[in-house]
């Protein structure tokens, strides 16, 4: 299976004169579920669309076990790349019934288990004789949900799946990722805003921020060098000499900032501080929601 | 096993300790079978990879072991070493603690000792 990667080379997307994708190396590796998190505009549904072979990248290259993906049939047989859904399409009003657009699933994916479908479309509660223009924002989400894990792909992308999705359901998606997950071995990359709910799903996690990659790494190992630092204003200045430090706030005498080690790198021993772990979610704001870190 | 998982610390070293918690309540005898990577990844919703971290932990340190094709099962004496080393890690996992607390608020060691001894339990 190792040579059934996914690799894309120096992959730059401009839309007119707006470059949204800038030099963008990055490689999937088989039999992992990645996390793809980034703020709205970050580039997500580009980067996916070109990974997939369902937008042209500007220049840069994507290959899927050495073969290039655009325009081969040979490779994307093994990529499914479900994307979001509308209630209007550039025709007009969608009006594919559920059961057409798993019937134009089957049609394109040869992999596809009609069983499977039919059985998550019980389990959701989805209707298959409704139309696509008459469902709710969860329910498309729904279909997306049943067309990446019934097409079998090897290489599956879900763009945020999970939007408009009540609680019960989502934990009902992330059951049955896992479930496909461990009987399979399928790859998935899942971009989502819930990342509370799904950090500890992903194995791995690429976090996009205006078109870059900002970093690709275990999601274990990343958590294990993030901390909360926080006490006296002076002590914290202190601790935090050589340190990289995001989102730092200050309340009267008190201060408090997100920490990140570089790999390797130790905190601080025997300051007056306290040292909280820091969830993706977290991470995620303090990295992502100022323009600048700070190393003291 | 079916307490929930927090943010507090890492997950696989959650899943760790429920499964010696879980050694201690006698929840699993030894020579039993432990829930697989999968069972456990699934009840908790996350990556099998997390889970098996957290297993692989409690195989090194002698806890749990391997049966080929079969699963993970509870080591003999697996319980008595658990007790043994929690009891060393008392001290900096819960006496560290109340003692940095006590400091802050201003409580004598001899005050500690004190309140100890009238406890009921």
């Amino acid at each position: 299976m190792s040579d059934f990667k996914l690799v894309c080379n120096d992959i730059v997307k401009k839309y007119g004169k707006k470059e949204i994708l800038h030099n963008i190396d990055l490689e999937i590796e088989p039999g992992k579920i990645y996390g793809l998190i980034g703020r709205n505009g970050a580039g997500k549904t580009t980067l996916l669309s070109v990974l997939s072979a369902q937008t042209p990248a500007t220049s840069g290259n994507v290959t899927y076990s050495g073969m290039q993906v655009w325009e081969n049939q040979e490779a994307l047989d093994h990529i499914c790349f479900s994307r979001e859904l509308n209630a209007v399409s550039a025709y007009g009003p969608n009006n594919l019934k559920v059961k057409d657009y798993f019937e134009a699933a089957e049609a394109f994916f040869p992999n596809w288990d009609k069983e499977m479908a039919k059985r998550l479309c019980k389990e959701f509660g989805l209707e298959e004789k409704k139309k696509i223009s008459k469902l709710s924002k969860g329910m498309m989400s729904m279909v997306t949900i049943i067309v990446a894990l019934a097409s079998k792909a090897d290489i599956t992308f879900m763009d945020e799946p999970v939007a408009g999705l009540d609680i019960v359901a989502r934990d009902q998606f992330y059951r049955e990722l896992l479930n496909e997950y461990t009987e399979t071995g399928r790859t998935f990359v899942v971009s989502t805003h819930i990342i509370e709910e799904a950090a500890d799903l992903f194995e791995e996690t690429i976090l996009i921020k205006d078109g870059n990659i900002l970093l690709k790494e275990n999601t274990l190992e990343l958590l294990e060098r993030a901390y909360h630092i926080s006490g006296k204003a002076d002590v914290v200045d202190e601790f935090l000499k050589g340190l990289t430090a995001y989102r730092i706030e200050n309340i009267g005498r008190s201060k408090g900032a997100t920490v990140l080690l570089n790999p390797g790198q130790e905190l601080p021993t025997g300051f007056d501080v306290t040292v909280q772990p820091v969830s993706l979610q977290n991470l995620f704001v303090a990295l992502c929601g100022s323009d600048t870190a700070s190393g003291m | 096993m079916n307490e929930y998982l927090n943010q507090e610390k890492s997950i696989y070293l959650q899943i760790s300790e429920m499964i010696e918690t879980d050694i201690l309540r006698d929840i699993l005898l030894e020579e039993e079978k432990v829930p697989s990577t999968n069972e456990l990844a699934k009840l908790y919703s996350i990556n099998p990879a997390t889970a098996a971290k957290g297993i692989n932990l409690l195989v090194d340190s002698g806890i749990l072991y391997k049966k080929r094709g079969i699963g993970m099962f509870v080591a003999t004496g697996a319980k008595a070493q658990i007790r043994e080393r929690r009891k060393e890690e008392f001290y900096e996992h819960y006496l560290q603690a109340i003692l940095q607390e006590a400091l802050h608020l201003g409580i004598s060691k001899e005050e500690l000792i004190e309140m100890i001894q009238q406890s009921k339990n």
